[in-house]
């Protein structure tokens, strides 16, 4: 990690020192107010690979970021939905069906005379189909939010960070990826320093 | 949307939280609704048949009663949890709530029966030698229950419940509004200390009340998860008048910035959760449990609401109570935005009150043994009438919607349409869900 005080004209993607990479430039706020005011005006300025980094929620932060809304809903009620047919389809064939058919083995239902119920029972059918589909959903819920961020991952480059580590205490940070289309590394840090940030640094990979 | 244009600013001024203007609409409705109800009366005094009538009036009595039970619910719940976001909705809540002060006197009906010996018209067994005379079976389950179903016992426990649910809107509303002017923090602390027993007073009587006034229409039935049902479909009627009311307000001209999407966003999620998906998986499982046993002194209960007419309303409570909505309201956007609300909301209204429609007016048939099999039952009550077109459902429905909001709106119209001076409205107003 190197801090910038003398930035070259022309950004080479390695450090002279270190021979590494440039992950990005991290900026160090002090409040809520600044980090919210800066969110705006990286956004205006047309970065799309940055992110800010807080202690805790920030209201108005999603908006400020111009971040659009999560598709997991979306993917939870297809896992919902997944669940209760999987369950119908489940209970139809093993209570249900006589027939056999080839799948490696031989498979057949089950037909089992339950108090004289048919053997297609919706209403018994029912829990089963509303536990698979909370299963399924509350499962979509949990491991899509996962992979929507990227995760699992073992670690980050901002982890490199000393002073990074103040984003799960007390201090707002800006991070912009690199390979920003936008990034380009005197004018990037110019614009960080702008906001009123404390600290700009590059981070390394 | 931008941002900054996302946030608008709360008017806090007399002229967006002081209802004097809703004075005309207030009266328009009490006249409306006494109309209706004088009409209706006029129309049943001369009926054949004083028994349907009675019930007409007992299904639309408890429609009323099911939106001001709704509104004590959401109050109390509120002080239970020491809610923040709710502050800026909870005096229309509130409002609701105040209708427990006169909603006792729709019971005068049934004291005035009972005074005339003719009570069993509405409940069967206020007349326990008719029941022996037409089924003795049945009459032997009901005697076994004497202890509670007794005519003395009944109108002490009715009156119980009205001056339980009278003293909570009472307390709860005078705190409320005496805070509007004093401040007084120390009146928070109080409604949240009685909030306690409140819900466990509640949950009691509602349950009973229920037993009495709905199951009791069919004595030998029972059902030990009946009073949870009763109480899901007084949130979906509750929450949903509640809804209503904020967004009538709104689009008055009142509240202005106070009640925001997000708001309603968490009024949608109740509505969602207790009066749709709650309400569904408390019917299912009453349903299942008897489907199951199919034992006669529990079936007959559900074979009364497959006959005729009637399975179709329970199939259109199936869909319109639980499946339709719940895919509507599922999503976020519907909840925040108003007129998706406004039809959630009017929806689930107009479903809570067929699902007392369903509760209160089926009857049981005696005989039912003497038919060959379930076909032949079937066929023998295929005519079974669920009376939609009869003008007195519409005529009570009217009347008791009309007093509902005319005194809703003329409590509003007396006391700020926010609690202005609660020590949490400031949260409740830069309240955001994440």
């Amino acid at each position: 990690m190197t801090t910038l005080a003398t930035p070259p004209p022309q950004v080479p993607l390695r450090t002279a020192e270190t021979k590494r990479r440039l992950w990005g430039l991290i900026a160090e706020f002090d409040n809520p107010a600044l980090i919210l005011q800066a969110a705006e005006r990286v956004r205006h300025a047309g970065y799309t690979l940055w992110d800010c980094h807080t202690p805790f929620p920030v209201h108005g932060l999603d908006a400020a970021m111009g971040i659009r809304r999560t598709i997991l809903p979306v993917l939870v009620f297809m896992g919902g939905l997944t669940g209760a047919t999987l369950a119908l389809v489940l209970q139809v064939f093993t209570n249900g069906t006589a027939l056999s058919f080839w799948a490696l083995v031989w498979v057949t239902g089950y037909p089992f005379l339950v108090s004289g119920k048919p053997f297609w029972s919706i209403p018994a059918f029912i829990p089963v189909i509303f536990e698979l589909t909370v299963l399924l959903s509350a499962l979509t819920a949990a491991f899509g939010m996962f992979f929507l961020n990227g995760l699992p991952r073992l670690s980050h480059p901002l982890f490199g960070n000393r002073h990074f580590l103040r984003a799960s205490d007390d201090r707002f940070f800006v991070s912009i990826d690199a390979r920003d289309p936008n990034f380009l590394r005197s004018r990037t840090e110019g614009l960080l320093r702008s906001l009123g940030a404390r600290r700009v640094e590059a981070v390394e990979e | 949307m931008s941002h900054a244009a996302a946030y608008d600013a709360p008017d806090l001024s007399d002229r967006s939280i002081i209802g004097t203007g809703l004075s005309a609409t207030a009266r328009l409705a009490l006249l409306v609704g006494f109309v209706c109800l004088a009409v209706a009366v006029a129309i049943g005094w001369r009926s054949e048949d004083p028994g349907h009538v009675a019930k007409v009036w007992l299904q639309n009595w408890l429609f009323g009663l099911a939106i001001a039970l709704g509104g004590l619910f959401f109050v109390f719940i509120q002080h239970l949890t020491h809610a923040g976001w709710s502050v800026a909705v909870r005096r229309p809540a509130e409002a609701l709530m105040s209708n427990l002060l006169w909603l006792w006197a729709g019971f005068i009906p049934f004291v005035v029966l009972h005074l005339q010996g003719r009570l069993s018209i509405v409940w069967p067994w206020f007349d326990m030698a008719a029941i022996r005379s037409a089924d003795p079976a049945e009459a032997a389950l009901v005697e076994a229950k004497a202890g509670y179903l007794n005519p003395q016992f009944f109108f002490i426990r009715a009156a119980a419940y009205f001056v339980v649910w009278a003293a909570l809107a009472f307390f709860f509303w005078r705190n409320s509004v005496a805070q509007d002017s004093d401040g007084s923090v120390a009146r928070s602390s109080r409604m949240e200390r009685v909030a306690a027993p409140a819900t466990l007073l509640f949950g009691l009587s509602i349950t009973f009340a229920s037993v009495d006034w709905i199951m009791g229409l069919s004595p030998a039935w029972f059902s030990t998860i009946f009073g949870v049902y009763f109480f899901a479909g007084c949130c979906a009627a509750g929450f949903s008048a509640l809804a209503l009311v904020c967004l009538r307000l709104q689009a008055a001209g009142y509240l202005k910035g106070v009640i925001t999407a997000e708001h309603y966003q968490d009024i949608g999620k109740l509505i969602f959760a207790f009066g749709i998906v709650f309400w569904a998986y408390i019917a299912f499982s009453q349903y299942m449990l008897i489907w199951y046993a199919n034992i006669p002194e529990e079936n007959t209960w559900y074979l009364a609401r497959q006959l005729g007419e009637w399975k179709w309303v329970s199939a259109a409570l199936l869909l319109g109570h639980f499946c339709i909505p719940f895919l509507f309201l599922i999503s976020r956007w519907t909840k925040r935005y108003k007129v998706g609300l406004t039809i959630g909301a009017i929806w689930m209204l107009a479903f809570a009150w067929l699902d007392l429609y369903y509760l209160v007016h089926p009857h049981i048939p005696h005989g039912l043994g003497k038919h060959e099999n379930y076909a032949a039952l079937a066929a023998a009550h295929a005519d079974e009438s669920a009376h939609f077109g009869d003008p007195l459902n519409w005529l009570m429905l009217a009347g008791v919607l009309g007093l509902i909001s005319g005194f809703t709106l003329m409590r509003l119209r007396e006391h700020p349409l926010v609690c202005r001076r609660d020590p949490r409205l400031d949260e409740s107003l830069h309240f955001h869900n994440i």
